[in-house]
């Protein structure tokens, strides 16, 4: 039923500036630049073709819900699982009509988000607490998550790209028409962004609507926008390099942005890796051993990539007397990201990591922090962890000189001890120093640091998918038999928790491609509201994914590190339908692929 | 009018006695009668897995059982997996030190079904570990983790 959209969109007529806006269109976005008919007309291969991606959802494990109850003090104070706190105490107070700081919300452990999780329940939760005076607890069930939650919007896009026989590209244009359902929201910019700012190409005319349809209105979904322009860009860019007779690895490097290329918007690309990404899978066993594959079996590439996110946060990092450090955070934590910030603090202070305890804070006592969210959890927040931890340290280096009769210059710190260079007799313990500072009557103050960040800059992050699939002729199921996941991930700072997220991106973009798509009836009622009628990727369905790490370090993350959560989630279902097409010649344009259409495929011959 | 009735389980190792009505089931039976709120419910019927305990040693879909079917049974919650000192089991470990969870809430189900699967086969194959775990789902990990942790629960 994304059709419906497709309708609506289909009649607006493409090219040129100034398009007008259709009355069900909320949004237009448009990119242009140079000469589309000049670009057309220099190129030797011309290919146009339209891609559909369903609606689908983030398919969290955990679903939504919320406890909230009237404070003794007044105010109110809500218990929920959410990606953003602060964001769910300021719509919640907006809700009720009271001053943020009257409402607390205790963040619960998130069992699973992926953007779903910013603010759903927790308005309606108080409000319920206030009108009844009890604590309310709201817990969806499934089905109910499935209606009310906020998914990803499907997705039609037309893509038409003209190339030279040296593998330049010339030319795109590119219509896209997202899905919004009933409100505004849909990521139509930023895919039209990713969509036409992923390769090098003087003439675009780039146009993406987002049409208002009768359905609940998406939200965000890991990497927002990006899945569905990839899984269009990167299914036309394997075909554009066929027709042309290229290699389609070759074909991307050729035209891959790099730093300093200007994106659609007019900014230049910062420091990324793509290319470096690119140059990785050229040399991976499975792309070199893509031609001795067995019978109907392909390999298929794909690129993703992903601007990442900003927002100021702050942290704060506590010396505790027996030297450990407690670092107070305002983020929740999703999926480990706790981890890294205790490995940064541990690395500033040369500590075991044990000897650092994260507290994830409610909104009364935290520090700010913005949502868990958009690849920038470790990225900004972490920055802030490590300047607390920064601060800390110096705190302690100054309150050991005077301890020491030493300039700070001259002290060195080991293994929870602050000592002079040379004479590493002439020390005192860090939980020494704490104890001193945490004394009735000292003249030293307490041991604390504070780090603000404000990174602004966003250090994009890219990736290539190497898929190897089968095809069984008979029934025209694709089986996955290889898949190879190369991310530049600036620095990995927590490598198990870097490769745990790129696997788990990687096998929602194969999701996408084989079995995702809420599927609506002709009143817009969803149709598919269980986890029986909505298949998701099982283990019996995958299989082992290798990840290879490219480490092209950010300027402003900490230590070098960039935001990995939502680049894999990009490329997988373009990595899947090209290999499909590598395996039996099939191309499928419709994704989530159904076996029927290989099956036609292959009775008809190769549809290219 | 719902039922109530009379019913006495072994929880971990311990005997209950509860009064329980007739339609509820043993997933709500364990998380708020016996505040056991470890085992989760993804689906409330019978898909995700999380919500998997074990009964007289077998994986079971708590969400699909009635409490009172539970009558004169023992069953082991992801509680019930740990050392008697409440540390991590070794199946616990396992998981812990091979990055086999990331958000977690699907972790006492794998870890219940895990703990089925190698009374009946010590030691599976990965193929194996795929096909008993298909049952289970994980949105987070791609599932390869948790396949290593439970090779790693083998040796």
């Amino acid at each position: 039923t994304h059709d419906d959209a497709g309708e609506h969109g289909a009649a607006v007529a493409g090219g040129g500036t100034g398009r007008p806006k259709p009355k069900n269109v909320n949004q237009m976005v448009e990119f242009q630049r140079g000469d589309l008919a000049q670009g057309f007309a220099e190129a030797d291969v011309v290919l146009e073709d339209t891609y559909r991606i369903a609606r689908v959802h983030q398919g969290y494990l955990e679903t939504q819900g919320s406890v909230a109850e009237r404070a003794p003090s007044g105010g109110y104070t809500v218990w929920t699982s959410t990606q953003a706190a602060f964001g769910a105490r300021d719509a919640t107070a907006k809700f009720l009509g009271i001053p943020a700081h009257e409402v607390n919300v205790i963040p619960t452990q998130v069992g699973g988000g992926f953007g779903g999780k910013f603010v759903l329940v927790e308005p309606l939760v108080a409000a319920l607490a206030r009108r009844v005076r009890r604590p309310v607890r709201l817990i969806l069930d499934r089905t109910q998550d499935f209606l009310v939650s906020h998914p990803a919007p499907g997705a039609i896009i037309r893509m038409k790209m003209g190339a030279k026989k040296d593998g330049t590209i010339t030319a795109l244009e590119a219509e896209l028409i997202f899905d919004a359902g009933c409100a505004p929201g849909a990521p139509v910019g930023v895919a039209a962004l990713m969509l036409a700012g992923t390769y090098r190409c003087a003439n675009l005319d780039i146009v993406g609507y987002e049409v208002l349809t009768h359905k609940v209105s998406p939200g965000a979904y890991r990497a927002p926008g990006a899945p569905q322009a990839y899984y269009a860009l990167e299914s036309h860019v394997s075909r554009v390099a066929d027709a042309l007779g290229l290699d389609p690895l070759e074909f991307r490097l050729k035209n891959a942005v790099k730093e300093g290329d200007i994106r659609p918007d007019g900014r230049p690309w910062p420091r990324i890796g793509l290319i470096e990404c690119l140059e990785r899978a050229q040399r991976n066993p499975m792309w070199l051993n893509r031609k001795s594959c067995g019978p109907d079996e392909g390999v298929g590439i794909a690129v993703g990539g992903w601007g990442g996110g900003t927002e100021p946060a702050t942290g704060g990092c506590r010396v505790n007397p027996d030297g450990s450090l407690t670092v107070q955070v305002g983020s929740v934590d999703i999926t480990g990201v706790n981890t890294t910030f205790a490995l940064i603090a541990a690395e500033v202070f040369g500590l075991p990591v044990e000897q650092i305890q994260i507290a994830t804070n409610d909104t009364d006592h935290a520090p700010y922090a913005g949502a868990s969210g958009g690849s920038k959890t470790t990225y900004t927040v972490g920055a802030a962890v490590l300047a607390a931890a920064q601060d800390a340290k110096n705190q302690v280096l100054e309150m050991a000189a005077d301890r020491l009769e030493a300039a700070v210059g001259d002290l060195d710190m080991a293994d929870g001890r602050v000592f002079v260079k040379g004479a590493p007799n002439r020390g005192v313990t860090v939980g020494e120093l704490a104890r001193l500072a945490n004394r009735f009557g000292s003249r030293y103050r307490p041991l604390h640091g504070q780090g603000r960040s404000a990174v602004h800059t966003s250090s994009p992050g890219f990736t290539v998918h190497l898929c190897r699939i089968k095809v069984d002729r008979s029934t025209g199921m694709p089986r996955i038999t290889g898949y190879v996941a190369i991310q530049d991930v600036g620095r990995a700072l927590n490598p198990a928790e870097v490769v745990g997220q790129i696997r788990g991106g990687a096998v929602q973009g194969i999701g996408r491609a084989l079995f995702e798509a809420m599927q609506h009836d002709e009143g817009g009622q969803l149709a598919n509201a269980t986890l029986a009628d909505y298949a998701m990727p099982t283990s019996a369905d995958l299989p082992d994914i290798e990840v290879d790490l490219v480490e092209v370090p950010s300027a402003d993350g900490p230590f070098g590190a960039k935001g990995v959560g939502e680049p894999p989630a990009c490329p997988g279902a373009a990595a899947v339908v090209n290999a499909i097409e590598a395996a039996v010649g099939v191309r499928v344009r419709d994704v989530p692929i159904s076996p029927e259409v290989i099956v036609d495929g292959l009775e008809g011959g190769a549809s290219r | 009018m719902a039922k109530s009735k009379s019913i006495r389980v072994k929880v971990n190792g311990s005997e209950r006695l509860a009064t329980v009505q007739a339609r509820r089931n043993l997933a709500d039976f364990l998380r708020e009668d016996l505040a056991l709120t470890g085992t989760h419910l993804g689906c409330e019927h019978g898909v995700c897995g999380a919500c998997t305990v074990l009964v007289d040693g077998e994986a079971v879909r708590s969400c699909l059982m009635l409490a009172v079917q539970a009558e004169g049974h023992e069953i082991t919650t992801v509680e019930g997996l740990t050392t008697p000192d409440g540390e991590p089991g070794p199946l616990q470990q396992a998981f812990w030190d091979n990055h086999g969870l990331q958000c977690g809430y699907c972790t006492p189900g794998m870890l219940c079904a895990t703990a089925a699967l190698l009374k009946e086969n010590p030691h599976p194959s990965a193929e194996e570990i795929r096909e008993r775990l298909s049952g289970n789902l994980c949105r987070c990990t791609g599932y390869q983790d948790i396949v290593e942790s439970v090779i790693a629960a083998t040796k």
